[in-house]
């Protein structure tokens, strides 16, 4: 394993003047958060859940989501929030749950589109999740 | 009660009062001087309203709408200087609900006869020398009434404080907390400080029953129950017994109030006298959600508010419909709530090699019995419907079984031959509400007070307002009014068919005469003789005319009138005993021996009731407090539910579990919400998609063709041994227990 990677404390410095610093600073972000994915994986025992590639493709999906932003100002803020919830994470302040429920889970990672529910109709699907649809 | 918004009114005409103060007043300093105390000087130093002062309009109390059965009779008095027409035979408390003035009662009900004891309800009538009872007054023309004087404000300070004085002090333990008449009337009425100094009286409690918790020092001696169970129960228990404030109400031997319409004083009593019993201290009523839905036990389809707290239903009040129920709701409606906590499946099973059945997923357990459903050939499919189930799910349900290429899908209760195909074969024709014009009744083989205890309670009515005849034929049975019993069978029914009885001279003199006959007739072997016997003696004694027609069928289950129009019917009646595939929807009143042994059970419902012993797979559905569903009651008038609790577990609702079903088989059915459902229920009965609409039957009798059989000589059997146990829910009732174990007349 590399060396292990602390977590600086990055604050997301308040302005970033133009659009290219703010491109920089999600760049960092995103390398951050791919540095501390060993740890979080033994933080949490994600070892057999989810392998390394699947979690970073999961933070740059969430990451992809917000790609249509060009005010600085705004992605400034996202980065805030994800740097605060890179640090929850890293701190150990979630637990597994959590992580498997928004990370793995949750961007359809893990048997969701499995072969059982690909022909079927949108009724079926939302009858198997519960009873108000 | 609205007396929330009398406490508002109450304090609106003392404001204008106080506006016609001079407005130089700098310093207001409260002066009090005697003839400040005093009401009639009071009442002399009023300011003269102006003459021609135009008032604001007024609506009746409540949005009532007032009926006058003779135009011409209409009489006019004034009512705070509003002059209001109201009919002849109107008292003073009515006239002044016509004018919007809600004036404060305690004996006084719209339902029951006129008391007169609380003093309560005293108005000031022009040239009256005391203050006049309103409720007992009748309105004489030209009478001036006026509710807001001082005299009217003291009396009704001075009743209050009476009330109060031996009234104990209980509203922090007392259930009738937040929805108590005493405390809304005597925040608005009452007078600020007592002058009670003694000690007060107690008495001690009397036992009602498991339904029915009373603490009789609470009672102020309204006897407003004491009237409900002679007039509304046609049961004479509780009376009033001593005299002076020595009263109690009581039952004066060691009696239990037995009536099925007993738990209706609960919601009467304006104290917390009578409470009741199984939400003795459960909750307040301010943290109550109230759901306005129907009753699902009987088929009257009574109109029910459903107190709910979070996933719990805490009780069930009754709605007022002037049609169905009025007021009133049966007990096994009211409490048979907590029988929804009990034995609910949650969880899709399936029978496992050993016997026992193991939770598994819903893709799971629809996968299996989709499996199931093509390995057996296509009339040996069969389908039941209980007698809880709604309209759509009965729809899709016959959509399905038919699309696998069945006929066999009917409702429980409906045996072989039962043809649906002319609606008023069926269906109470005469409607509930018409049943009060009726003034002979003959009841052939049916109970009305244990089969659906709303339509007694209205023969009850008729019988009592203008002393109707009622006879009937079946097994010796109670009822709480006077009736001939004929006979126990079908020769009587022969007999007066063929003239021979001399019932039939009432029958003949009758102006509307009505005969009710119970759908537990539908099921015997001679069920059509049977039916051309009644229907020859309503040809006869000229029943049924385009004015009025007093042929009615007595429906015993919530499903069975949309089940009968949707065409749920028992084609075969070997088709059950030959079936290699049943589906159960909530039907628990199968013979389950009759189910072959190797047959593949399928069972939908909410409660592990009955027929859950013997099915393969069990599918969890949601009970009537959980969905919205349409029923049609015994009537013909179609009404929905509404969702007050969410589903228990994983139970998903009826119609979406079948066409899952039915989509995980390879049937296409061609509608996925409920709309559709709706929309395909509205080709087929489209009276059912009109809900709070009642669809007479189109045709008469005259339709029938001749029938050839014989009818046999057994007797007519009672159809509901057990009242309070008739259904799924109510066999898992805690309370139901108890009343059967201890009501019921053995």
């Amino acid at each position: 394993m590399a060396a292990p990677f602390t977590l600086r404390k990055i604050g997301v410095p308040p302005n970033s003047a133009n659009l290219t610093e703010a491109r920089r600073r999600v760049f960092d972000f995103f390398r951050a958060a791919c540095r501390s994915i060993p740890t979080i994986m033994d933080i949490y025992n994600l070892q057999d859940v989810v392998a390394p590639s699947q979690l970073r493709f999961s933070i740059s999906a969430q990451i992809r989501n917000n790609a249509h932003v060009t005010d600085p100002k705004v992605i400034d803020l996202l980065l805030f929030k994800g740097m605060e919830e890179l640090t929850d994470i890293v701190d150990h302040a979630k637990q597994r749950h959590h992580i498997i429920g928004q990370y793995v889970v949750g961007e359809g990672l893990v048997q969701n589109t499995g072969s059982k529910d690909q022909g079927k109709s949108d009724f079926l699907k939302n009858f198997y999740t519960s009873n108000y649809f | 009660m609205g007396v929330g918004i009398l406490a508002s009114r109450a304090i609106r005409p003392a404001s204008r009062l106080l506006r016609s103060q001079p407005s130089n007043l700098l310093l207001r300093t409260i002066v009090s001087k005697p003839e400040l105390q005093s009401p009639e000087a009071a009442a002399v130093s009023q300011p003269e309203p102006p003459k021609n002062q135009i008032l604001p309009p007024r609506n009746p109390v409540g949005g009532a709408r007032v009926h006058f059965t003779n135009p011409e009779d209409a009489i006019e008095v004034f009512v705070d200087g509003y002059a209001v027409k109201v009919p002849k035979g109107f008292t003073v408390l009515q006239a002044c609900e016509v004018a919007g003035v809600d004036i404060p009662r305690f004996c006084y009900h719209s339902r029951l006869s006129i008391a007169g004891n609380c003093r309560m309800c005293l108005v000031e009538v022009e040239k009256s020398p005391k203050p006049v009872a309103s409720c007992a007054m009748p309105a004489l023309p030209g009478m001036k009434i006026k509710t807001d004087t001082p005299i009217a404000k003291k009396a009704r300070e001075g009743v209050m404080e009476f009330l109060l004085m031996n009234h104990p002090l209980d509203c922090p333990i007392c259930d009738q907390g937040g929805e108590c008449d005493l405390q809304d009337q005597s925040m608005a009425f009452g007078s600020d400080r007592g002058r009670f100094t003694e000690m007060k009286r107690s008495v001690v409690d009397k036992n009602l029953g498991p339904l029915v918790k009373t603490v009789m020092t609470r009672c102020i001696q309204c006897t407003r129950c004491v009237r409900f169970a002679s007039e509304v129960a046609g049961v004479q228990d509780l009376g009033m017994l001593g005299r002076g404030s020595g009263e109690e109400i009581g039952t004066y031997v060691e009696k239990l109030m037995t009536s099925e319409l007993s738990g209706n004083v609960i919601d009467i009593c304006p104290v917390g006298a009578l409470t009741s019993k199984p939400f003795a201290f459960k909750a307040r009523n301010w943290e109550l959600k109230g759901t306005e839905t129907i009753d699902v036990s009987d088929a009257v389809g009574s109109n029910i508010r459903v107190d709910s707290r979070g996933p719990e239903v805490m009780r069930i009040i009754p709605r007022l419909n002037e049609d169905i129920n009025e007021e009133w709701i049966s007990d096994k409606t009211r409490f048979s709530y907590d029988g929804l906590k009990r034995q609910r499946l949650s969880d899709p099973m399936i029978r496992d090699s050993d016997g026992r059945f193991k939770a598994v997923s819903w893709r799971d357990a629809l996968a299996v019995v989709g499996d199931i459903i093509h390995q057996v050939k296509s009339d040996e499919i069969v389908g039941i419907a209980g007698q809880l189930s709604d309209a759509e799910s009965m729809m899709v349900l016959k959509d399905f079984v038919n699309r696998m290429g069945s006929d066999n899908v009917w409702c429980e209760g409906t045996a072989v031959g039962v043809d649906a195909d002319l609606r008023y074969s069926y269906l109470m024709n005469s409607s509930i509400s018409g049943l009060e014009n009726a003034d002979v009744f003959l009841l052939v083989g049916t109970q009305p007070r244990v089969e659906a205890a709303m339509v007694n309670a209205r023969i009850c009515k008729t019988v009592r307002a203008s002393n109707a005849k009622v006879a009937y034929i079946g097994p010796p049975a109670d009822f709480n009014y006077d009736c001939k019993h004929l006979g126990t069978g079908p020769d009587t029914l022969k007999e007066i068919a063929e003239g021979r009885h001399p019932f039939c001279a009432a029958l003949k003199n009758a102006k509307n005469p009505a005969i009710i006959v119970g759908a537990g007739l539908f099921n015997r072997t001679d069920k059509d003789a049977i039916l051309a016997a009644v229907e020859s003696i309503a040809q006869a004694n000229n029943v049924v005319r385009p004015d009025w027609n007093g042929l009615n069928y007595l429906l015993l289950y919530a499903a069975q009138a949309a089940a009968l129009d949707l065409g749920l019917i028992q084609q075969s009646a070997k088709a059950l005993e030959s079936a290699k595939f049943v589906y159960l929807m909530g039907a628990d009143d199968v013979d389950v021996d009759k189910i072959p042994k190797d047959a593949f059970v399928v069972y939908q419902g909410h409660h592990g009731d009955k027929a859950v012993y013997r099915a393969n797979v069990i599918l969890p559905a949601s009970a009537f407090t959980e969905k919205e569903g349409t029923y049609e009651n015994t009537e013909g008038f179609t009404q929905q539910t509404v969702p007050a609790v969410p589903t228990v577990g994983d139970a998903r609702d009826d119609w979406k579990i079948v066409r899952a079903l039915s989509e995980v088989s390879g049937v296409n059915l061609p509608y996925n919400s409920i709309e559709g459902v709706r929309s395909r229920i509205k080709s087929v009965a489209p009276n059912l998609v009109h809900t709070d609409e009642r669809e007479p039957a189109a045709f008469g009798p005259s339709l029938k063709p001749e029938c050839k059989e014989t009818m046999s000589t057994t007797p007519f059997k009672p159809v509901v041994e057990n009242f309070y146990m008739t259904n799924a829910i109510t066999r898992a009732s805690k309370i139901m227990a108890q009343c059967s174990a201890v009501l019921l007349k053995k």
